[in-house]
């Protein structure tokens, strides 16, 4: 019963973005972590495309191991949010009545709080370090699978499938699960692009400020903090890095356009 | 009335969950709070054990927790938020210090944000499909999508240190307050603009708006004086949204220009684990949060009499 399926530009978009992102530390010209004090903040050459920062270490290498630092936690702080969402929102579609009344209002409170400041908050408790920004991060963004779930969990139950499954005694967990999730899954397949944005645009930001990926990570938030000393003569070490993440961002949430415009 | 009675009902309820979180937020963070409490009285020397059971049982920590959070939220109600475990000043007198530098930065990015995002979007929605359409709908789309403390340094490259316009960081001066306001109001006004064009254009398309160029009125009268009263509450609704979020901009602009406001404070505690500058500021922002989405809903209401009959 898929009602839907993604078109197949985007699964080719989708696709060579994928690749490129495994791959991206392959096309690395230089070790990103070899570092040598004679050679810093070398100007753009053959052997250093984009010059080496100040630790001498190469940044276009470092940008391209970066591929499997700020997207990969990016997604991780989306799968926590997709699952918890996910969870709640079938949860609050299927079961309805108090629990379902009562979700929906934390959810609206949720939507609009200042999110980062309470993930950073939680971090703060559990002790800072980029697992514990990935968890805050992720438990954070919830509200919005949720919300998107719930909803079209309450059609779905009316359908004829689900009262099917249901008159053949499936359990509640089953026919939530097994039935209703795999078709509400377009709906959030959707907002994973745009919650990628947020999350590479949150975490980059929170690694700069000293809160998000440790020292010596290639993490592009993290390379703008270390290059931002030497910005005035080598403007390169803060505008790689921030490009990278405005390039992904962009890519990202045209993506979501698309896809939003396909199943809308 | 009764919906925003109702609205009040539900703001109150909010208020207790956050004082709730922000009391137990001394009682989760790791460590021992009597402990350290105890320890910055004896100037970082070490209590003992009897000393410190005897400093819990006088200062109420052995007291059923709902008791000690009804103890704290009285202290809190008038002010006593402790003192911080740095600099060892009272957590409110930071506060005070700090909030009207994080309004200040907080309105004039607003407003920044709405002079770029409606001649943009009310340009974008007259002309769809134009060649200012186009570009209009590009820049936003790069506006969303660029890192604020990256756009901040960018700024700070070619007005200060390039061009020499204005200050690197700092505050004091109207100079000081011009790019972290152009920062987070370009970050802001992408959506803006986009939602903008989008409820111009639904309004434009209805009858009354036909029956208006058919009076004869000139385009620009009809698009800024019929149409746009009507396409304002969405628009207001995302402005009053962006507001309450505004605190996840401020953290990190602030920190980038060295603006000594609310923002800055809670990176440096969160940095510092200094739980009871971390907790005030969980406070301060939570009820700014509820000030200001309530406030939205009074203006929603105020604009739209359809909304206050509805309700």
């Amino acid at each position: 019963m898929r009602a839907h399926s993604v078109p197949d530009r985007s699964y080719l978009l989708l696709g060579g973005a994928l690749a490129f992102t495994l791959a991206a530390p392959l096309l690395a010209p230089n070790e990103p972590d070899a570092f040598s004090l004679s050679l810093r903040l070398q100007g753009l050459s053959l052997e250093y495309p984009l010059g080496t920062d100040h630790l001498g270490r190469c940044v276009l290498s470092r940008l391209l191991y970066g591929f499997h630092v700020t997207p990969v936690a990016a997604f991780a702080i989306v799968a926590v949010a997709a699952s918890i969402g996910s969870v709640l929102g079938l949860l609050s579609g299927y079961v309805g009545g108090v629990i379902d009344q009562a979700l929906m209002r934390v959810v609206e409170g949720v939507f609009i709080f200042p999110a980062v400041a309470v993930a950073l908050t939680i971090s703060a408790v559990l002790g800072l370090g980029m697992g514990a920004i990935i968890v805050s991060l992720g438990a954070v963004h919830w509200a919005e699978y949720a919300r998107v779930v719930r909803n079209l969990t309450v059609t779905e139950k009316t359908r004829t499938y689900v009262l099917a499954a249901e008159a053949l005694g499936a359990s509640p967990n089953w026919v939530a699960f097994r039935h209703i999730l795999p078709n509400v899954m377009h709906a959030i397949l959707v907002l994973i692009p745009f919650s990628m944005s947020w999350a590479i645009l949150s975490f980059s930001g929170l690694s700069y400020l000293g809160l998000g990926a440790e020292p010596g990570s290639s993490e592009w938030g993290l390379m703008i903090a270390e290059g931002r000393v030497y910005m005035r003569d080598h403007a390169v070490l803060v505008l790689a890095p921030g490009l990278m993440i405005l390039s992904v961002v962009i890519f990202l949430n045209t993506l979501g356009d698309r896809l939003r415009d396909r199943f809308a | 009335m009764s919906a925003l009675v109702r609205r009040l009902g539900l703001s109150l309820v909010l208020l207790a969950g956050i004082t709730v979180a922000s009391f137990a937020l001394l009682r989760v963070m790791p460590g021992d709070f009597a402990e350290i409490l105890l320890t910055q009285q004896m100037d970082g020397e070490m209590p003992t054990a009897e000393a410190l059971d005897r400093f819990k049982l006088e200062h109420g920590f052995e007291d059923p927790l709902p008791l000690q959070y009804l103890r704290w939220l009285g202290g809190a109600a008038t002010g006593q938020l402790g003192t911080s475990f740095h600099s060892e000043d009272p957590v409110i007198e930071e506060l005070v210090l700090r909030i009207p530098n994080t309004v200040l930065l907080a309105v004039s990015s607003i407003v920044t944000s709405l002079l770029i995002a409606f001649p943009l979007g009310i340009g974008a929605a007259l002309r769809p499909g134009s060649l200012f359409d186009r570009a209009a709908m590009m820049i936003a789309v790069v506006g969303m999508a660029t890192p604020n403390f990256w756009l901040a340094l960018l700024g700070m490259l070619l007005f200060s240190l390039t061009l020499g316009w204005l200050p690197v960081s700092g505050f004091g001066t109207f100079a000081h307050l011009v790019l972290p306001s152009l920062v987070i109001g370009t970050s802001l006004a992408g959506v803006t603009a986009r939602l903008v064009r989008s409820s111009l254009l639904e309004v434009l398309s209805a009858d009354y708006i036909r029956t208006a160029h058919a009076k004869g009125l000139k385009r620009i009268r009809v698009a800024l004086g019929h149409a746009l009263p009507n396409a304002l509450v969405p628009i207001v609704t995302l402005i009053g949204l962006q507001l309450g979020k505004m605190f996840d901009n401020v953290v990190v602009v602030e920190a980038v220009f060295g603006w000594p406001g609310i923002g800055r404070l809670f990176v440096e505690a969160i940095l510092g684990r200094d739980f009871p500058v971390i907790q005030g500021c969980i406070l301060v922002i939570g009820v700014a949060y509820i000030v200001i989405n309530l406030t939205v809903d009074v203006a929603i209401r105020w604009i739209d009499p359809r909304v206050r009959e509805a309700l």
